[in-house]
């Protein structure tokens, strides 16, 4: 690598540094949750169906009892993790005998039967496959993306112990390569963006000498950013994109490619609150599977609120705060993962006070080629993240 | 019975002096006794007749202004009688208390004696109780020797508001029971619906007779057996009856005429309903519920499938819809005036009905509507749950069939206590359908059996009070 190179990196050689320190990795491995065997799964359905068939043979109703899992009140935040159910929460009854409720009874016992054969058969299917089988009976895709997290949460499982695959919409670029389940050989390297695999968990023989990863918000910014060859400028990296709100597999590949690579991961998002929440739920998200999908090192990179000021990005870039945006505000800074984040509430404050939220398109009409040629260049040799 | 009876002329006059005392509604309490009784060696086309009443629904009539005249006016084709067997009269004082108003008068009619006669008096007053259900009536028959009583008195009564008219005290007693099972508790009680009140035009020929004022007619339904808390069981309405009220509201009957081609003119189909059928219930004179109405079958899509199960056949629900005919007019203030006002409506009620055929039919229409949505909603979530619980049950047994652990499936047929996986499928369906059809909700309105004894007592309480 040449001199320039090396200065280039220096800082963000130093953050990996301070992250590996920090973070414990034998006791991370140890931590990450055990895939729960096959004959477990099977089990748990099992006796599910059982207990449905005890309820008939006494004349009950057979209800199937489900963690509630829209409420803030049943989660707990581990700093390492980030959030979790807590061990005592609260549940909602779904009732076989209520027409209110007897069809998501049915759309339940439908899906764990598929699940069942799935891992019998050791065969995978995406969500959108599960939908689009029964379409009559779900009537949506929604439908069955939240039954099956139900089921994540009923049975204590990962989802993808399931055998359920979530259709990924997130891209990948830069210099990584790696083997999926099936032994095709994907090689991310620059000339477009990949699809990230849908069955993360199969991914193997990583290879990659990436300096960092950067989590890209949005993909029109991550596509302008392979369009200005930043993959390359920045040699060697990593771009991904989970287009907006990350789904489980962008975040799956994120979590893996740290567990494997141990390198700095900085997200790049728009300056407002819903970038500010994007950015969290890769550092913190709310799931049951916090342990597999989250990365509590990932650092804020841009677009930041203090940015705006210290660029003096021209005013008519720069977007007044809804009252949406401000009860979103509120409300992020009430999350209990920001308040070990001290410099992300200080950001966050800052856009409070000065009432104002930007893109990262803004940064255009400072100089076209900002982003790609100045902006980030120097974020990462100077250690601009937080 | 005949509108000019003369026992139907003596309710009328008892109705209509009520009314003119504005009596209040909790005054509409008492006893009626009718007493049909011949003499030893009598004609036999002669029959005694007494009528007498107790209570508070006959307070204020003084009785000895009427002997006489009202005899005359009232009752022409009527004779003298000889007095009723003084037993027979202290035995209902003993028990509804003084009597309020006495009145014994002979017939002559040759059809008097022939138990066909003795039904139709008997469904008439059966009717009367319907829409005066703080009346309690006893029938007697004495007659050659031949004796029979029927007593009619409500166990459940509900006060229905209509428009200008004082509030019905309605018998809202369910005796039906659906056949299906006898494990529901169920609501012994009806939930009268009050429609819209709407005019009706007078024709000419009924003007001509002397028939003014300002008409108008109310229909109140009640649909039994009431099923309200067992919102999940099948049900159909199978059966309808239209019943008609003259404005002191006393049965009259309902013109079959008119009520005949209402099929026709119903939209029936756009309610849901497969087939409608007017019977005459002279044909049916055994009918459990009331003569002098007009009965309909009905039967709904998908009626009979012969694939259903016998227990899982629906609850055969009836609609009575009761048409309150409502009049008034100024210049009419004479008892007698009023009496001839309701003679000449129900001599022209044919007329009256056909002269406003749309309106009526709009109305009846409307009601049916009403009936036949909430029907149809529980149709439909019925629907729900039987096309769930197929769901329920292929996911179940997918996931039984596929199973590789013995225990497991051992225990599910075990369960179940079938022996294989396709008795396994019968018996979840069998399961499901009875833990969701069953599923009672309770209903504050509604009455079960043991409420209904309690009532019944407190009743007789309060009536022992009067």
């Amino acid at each position: 690598m040449s001199a320039f190179k090396v200065q280039f990196f220096s800082e963000i050689d130093k953050l990996r540094v301070q992250l590996l320190n920090n973070v414990d990795i034998i006791a991370e491995n140890q931590r990450a949750v055990e895939e729960t065997s096959q004959d477990g799964i099977l089990t748990q359905i099992e006796g599910v169906i059982l207990g449905i068939m005890t309820s008939l043979s006494r004349d009950e109703v057979p209800i199937l009892v489900l963690p509630n899992r829209s409420s803030w009140a049943n989660i707990s935040f581990d700093s390492a993790v980030g959030l979790q159910m807590s061990s005592e929460h609260s549940v909602t009854s779904i009732r076989s005998d209520c027409s209110s409720s007897v069809t998501k009874f049915a759309q339940i016992l439908k899906i764990l039967s598929v699940i069942y054969r799935l891992v019998q058969s050791n065969s995978y299917a995406t969500k959108r496959d599960i939908y689009y089988n029964n379409i009559q009976l779900f009537g949506s895709q929604r439908t069955v993306d939240s039954i099956i997290d139900d089921i994540s949460c009923m049975l204590k499982v990962p989802r993808r112990s399931l055998h359920v695959l979530a259709t990924s919409k997130g891209l990948i670029s830069g210099d990584l390569c790696y083997l999926e389940e099936d032994g095709t050989r994907v090689d991310c390297h620059p000339t477009s963006a990949v699809s990230i695999s849908s069955n993360i968990g199969g991914i193997r023989n990583i290879v990659s000498s990436a300096k960092f990863i950067m989590i890209v918000e949005k993909d029109a910014t991550f596509q302008r950013l392979l369009d200005d060859d930043l993959c390359t400028k920045l040699s060697p990296c990593i771009l991904i994109t989970g287009k907006g709100v990350p789904d489980v597999n962008s975040r799956l590949m994120v979590r893996k490619l740290w567990d494997t690579l141990h390198i700095p991961i900085f997200a790049l998002v728009d300056a407002d609150p819903h970038g500010t929440d994007d950015l969290s739920e890769c550092r913190s998200s709310m799931s049951f599977e916090a342990h597999s999908l989250t990365v509590p090192s990932v650092m804020w990179l841009g677009l930041l609120p203090s940015d705006l000021q210290r660029l003096r990005v021209p005013e008519d870039s720069l977007i007044p705060l809804t009252k949406t945006d401000e009860n979103k505000l509120n409300s992020l800074l009430k999350r209990p993962y920001l308040t070990s984040q001290p410099d992300w509430c200080k950001e966050i404050e800052l856009m409070q006070q000065s009432k104002v939220k930007a893109e990262l398109q803004s940064l255009s009409s400072i100089a076209p080629d900002f982003l790609s040629n100045i902006y980030l260049p120097n974020k990462l040799r100077y250690g601009g993240w937080v | 019975m005949t509108l000019a009876c003369p026992s139907v002329q003596v309710l009328r006059l008892i109705q209509l002096m009520g009314k003119q005392r504005k009596r209040s509604s909790l005054k509409n309490t008492g006893a009626l006794l009718v007493l049909l009784w011949t003499e030893k060696g009598s004609s036999h086309q002669r029959i005694n007749c007494t009528v007498a009443t107790a209570g508070s629904w006959c307070f204020g009539i003084a009785m000895h202004t009427l002997q006489a005249d009202l005899k005359k006016v009232l009752l022409p084709g009527a004779w003298p009688c000889p007095e009723p067997d003084p037993e027979e009269l202290s035995a209902f004082t003993d028990l509804y208390g003084s009597l309020k108003f006495l009145l014994n008068f002979q017939m002559k009619n040759p059809g008097l004696y022939s138990s066909k006669w003795q039904a139709h008096v008997k469904a008439f007053l059966q009717t009367f109780g319907l829409t005066n259900a703080g009346i309690r009536i006893q029938l007697k028959f004495k007659i050659h020797g031949q004796k029979s009583q029927h007593d009619f008195s409500a166990f459940l009564i509900s006060k229905v508001a209509l428009s200008v008219r004082p509030p019905l005290i309605l018998d809202v007693t369910c005796s039906a029971q659906p056949w299906c099972d006898q494990r529901g508790s169920w609501c012994q009680k009806g939930h009268p619906v009050v429609g819209e009140r709407f005019p009706l035009s007078i024709p000419p020929k009924a003007m001509d007779q002397g028939l003014f004022g300002e008409l108008s007619v109310q229909i109140v339904t009640l649909l039994s057996p009431c099923v309200l808390q067992y919102p999940h069981l099948p049900t159909e309405l199978s059966r309808m009856q239209v019943l008609v009220f003259s404005p002191s509201n006393i049965p009259v009957s309902a013109p079959s005429g008119f009520f005949q081609t209402l099929p026709v003119a119903l939209d029936y189909q756009h309610l849901g309903l497969d087939r409608m059928h007017c019977r005459s219930s002279k044909a049916f004179p055994d009918d459990p519920v009331h003569g002098d109405g007009v009965v309909f079958t009905v039967g709904q899509e998908n009626w009979d499938d012969p694939e259903q199960e016998p227990s899982h056949l629906p609850v055969q629900q009836s609609l009575l819809l009761l048409l309150f005919l409502q009049h008034s007019d100024p210049f009419t203030s004479e008892l007698t005036d009023k009496m001839d006002c309701e003679l000449l409506l129900e001599l022209h009620l044919e007329d009256i009905l056909s002269n406003n055929r749309q309106a009526v039919t709009s109305a009846l229409q409307a009601e049916l509507f009403n009936t036949m949505k909430a029907l149809k909603e529980r149709k439909k979530k019925r629907e729900k749950l039987q096309s769930a619980a197929e769901v329920i049950i292929s996911s179940t047994i997918s996931i039984v069939s596929s199973s590789s652990n013995m225990d497991f499936r051992s225990a599910c047929l075990k369960r179940m206590k079938v022996h294989d996986t396709h008795g396994l499928s019968a018996s979840l369906r069998e399961s499901l359908w009875r833990v969701s059809s069953w599923k009672r909700l309770p209903k504050a309105g509604c009455y079960s059996a043991q409420q209904v004894e309690d009532q019944a007592a407190s009743n007789e309480a309060i009536r022992a009070e009067m």
